[in-house]
């Protein structure tokens, strides 16, 4: 398959360790999958600083995580931007403050979005709850039926 | 009328933590603690799996320092496995050190670039607004481009032998799961996808003149804040240099007397004994000789270059005589000057990088060694903070039976308690007014350590860290609260 010059990353969020956390990893699984994948995973636990050095690569960024959520959507999908915010430790890092530095640092800023697929358990432990699951389903649908420039496997 | 001051979170440090200060009617200190409360839990959860497992488990300790648990522990398993550090392959080993300097090097780069800095760039009364990365960012965008770019190269690092950049697996009982090929080495040394391991030694060397200029325009700060007279531990090789994976446990006091002789590691218990206080989750580790008074000592690059006789590598060893000149060849107190000697680690471990992918060892294939299983293992290294004890015990069927651990921040407990300690008094007591720059200059103090709290408690959950100033009926009449 020819190689797409509209480079695209998805960054799954995550860790598997911590049931519904690993959701972002779990659709990275998921989406790599798909025939004719033309675009990059990255797996991580939080965002780093570094991101930024990597996403100035990409034209589009997909960043997936879990998310505690009310419970009446199963995810949330939104176009981000780039914003200073920086929390009291590396342990917590923002797209938004990711994006600022990709600017400030490389002039570039690629189209980013975030989805973040909501969850309710996060004990230790291996495995999605049963809403986790359903909820992970129906992100991915929506992933597939490309309702944003994202995802464009070719024909084979 | 007496004060408490509570900062909490801590910031730009990894981990929760949370200090507190007691002022009396007059504003004079009464009593300053640095509290680790976080939940304790890891050595238990470990103890049932079989011991092979270990070096895996261990590394979700931590999402900065896995590396260094995961070799620490394989150190362990190798002798519950029957096996020394000298008994592994020459490859085996030579892979186990280009992993643990490709930690060093890229955990040294995120404290420099990303924690410490702003405070060094923009100085302790700064707004708080400016002192993080992206106003380094701003005001210094090539150097954050090169700190980003050094601690990507030891990720990279990471990544070519452990398969991912955090939480992977090189090292299985006995040696490494696998070896170096020649384009995964070439990638580091030609320079065409990122800047090759020269540029990495040429940069690391920019950041020592870096901070030995900061010192000589600021030399008050950096000599004399929050410095203090303690012991100092660290491995060191048999000839007394600087050993940062498999060597001797030597300590000195504060004038420079040997404590602790050059002892074998894994005879660390009849050597080490721990204290607890009930506002702690973290233990007090001390010498057992010269009890929990006497005995506490500092780890991390500061003490490792005050108990090392020399470096191994020359660029490094030249920068060591020049910060030894500092205290005129006398152990260096001044903690402060962590970042010195953490920036001289930096250069030490690039050159060793440069010479180990410069070695064709690592392109072998004689990676595993098989010995007699032993019913005890321990494994100490010498991680980016400091000195890392893992101690493991299993049964007959292999299933570990006790684990303990004593984490480099553990073993800085004290010396952050008495750091928070010295600030209080020359910094807050006594004032009529407690501002954020002053709360900021306690965080400074705790930050040159480079704490890991998660690590130190072996911490499950989410860990902002946070300081208090109470009055003496116990009313909290300054807080510092970040999450």
């Amino acid at each position: 398959m020819k190689k797409s010059n509209h480079k695209k990353l998805i960054l799954a969020i995550g860790n598997t360790g911590r049931q519904d956390d690993g959701l972002g990893w779990n659709f990275a699984e998921l989406v790599e999958t798909m025939p004719g994948l033309d675009m990059d995973l990255e797996y991580r636990y939080q965002l780093q600083i570094e991101d930024a050095e990597l996403i100035r690569h990409y034209n589009e960024v997909l960043v997936v995580d879990a998310y505690k959520g009310d419970g009446k959507q199963a995810f949330l999908f939104e176009p981000c931007t780039p914003a200073i915010s920086f929390a009291y430790s590396t342990h917590a890092l923002e797209i938004p403050a990711v994006l600022a530095l990709c600017k400030q640092l490389y002039g570039k800023t690629p189209i980013t979005y975030s989805l973040a697929i909501v969850g309710e358990n996060w004990d230790l432990g291996i495995g999605l709850s049963e809403k986790g699951q359903n909820n992970l389903k129906a992100a991915f649908v929506f992933f597939e039926k490309k309702p944003f420039t994202m995802p464009i496997p070719e024909p084979q | 009328m007496s004060q408490k001051i509570t900062i909490d979170p801590v910031t730009r440090v990894e981990g929760h933590g949370r200090v507190t200060i007691h002022l009396d009617k007059d504003g004079n200190i009464q009593e300053s603690r640095l509290h680790i409360v976080e939940f304790r839990g890891f050595e238990r959860f470990i103890q049932g799996h079989p011991y092979w497992e270990v070096p895996m488990l261990v590394q979700r300790l931590c999402g900065i320092c896995p590396v260094s648990h995961h070799l620490a522990a394989a150190k362990a398993i190798d002798r519950l496995h029957g096996l020394n550090a000298e008994d592994l392959s020459p490859t085996a080993d030579k892979l186990r050190r280009l992993l643990h300097y490709g930690q060093i090097f890229q955990s040294h780069a995120l404290h420099f670039f990303y924690l410490a800095s702003p405070d060094l760039l923009f100085g302790i009364n700064a707004p708080v607004g400016k002192r993080n990365v992206a106003a380094v960012a701003m005001a210094d965008p090539e150097l954050a481009k090169q700190g980003i770019t050094m601690r990507k190269f030891g990720q990279e690092i990471i990544k070519a032998l452990a398969g991912k950049r955090i939480h992977g697996i090189l090292a299985v009982p006995g040696g490494t799961y696998k070896t170096f090929d020649p384009e995964e080495r070439d990638y580091f040394l030609n320079g065409k996808d990122i800047p090759s391991i020269d540029t990495m030694i040429e940069w690391s060397k920019a950041t020592v003149d870096f901070i030995k200029s900061y010192h000589d325009q600021h030399a008050d700060l950096v000599d004399n804040f929050a410095a203090y007279p303690s012991g100092h531990l660290g491995l060191v090789d048999k000839n007394g240099g600087l050993e940062l994976y498999d060597g001797r446990l030597r300590a000195i006091d504060h004038l420079g007397n040997r404590t602790l002789d050059d002892v074998y590691d894994a005879d660390y218990a009849d050597y080490f004994a721990e204290g607890v206080e009930p506002w702690t989750y973290l233990k007090f580790p001390y010498l057992r000789h010269l009890g929990r008074d006497k005995g506490w000592n500092r780890v991390g690059p500061l003490a490792r270059l005050n108990v090392a006789d020399h470096i191994t590598t020359p660029l490094a060893e030249q920068e060591r005589k020049i910060f030894a000149e500092a205290t005129k060849g006398k152990p260096n107190n001044r903690t402060m000057h962590y970042h010195w000697a953490r920036l001289i680690e930096i250069l030490h471990c690039a050159e060793m990088m440069r010479d180990l992918l410069h070695d064709d060892l690592i392109l072998g294939d004689d990676i595993l060694r098989e010995g007699k299983r032993q019913p005890k293992g321990i494994g100490i290294i010498e991680a980016p903070r400091g000195t890392l004890i893992h101690h493991y015990e299993a049964d007959e069927k292999g299933k570990v039976t006790k684990a303990n651990l004593i984490v480099s921040t553990t073993h800085n407990n004290e010396a952050m308690n008495r750091a928070v300690q010295e600030v209080a008094n020359k910094h807050l007591a006594r004032k009529k007014e407690i501002t954020e720059p002053m709360l900021n200059q306690v965080e400074i103090a705790i930050r040159a350590y480079d704490p890991c709290l998660s690590c130190a408690t072996h911490a499950m959950g989410q860990m902002p860290l946070h300081v208090s100033i109470y009055d003496h009926n116990d009313t909290i009449v300054h807080e510092k609260i970040k999450s």
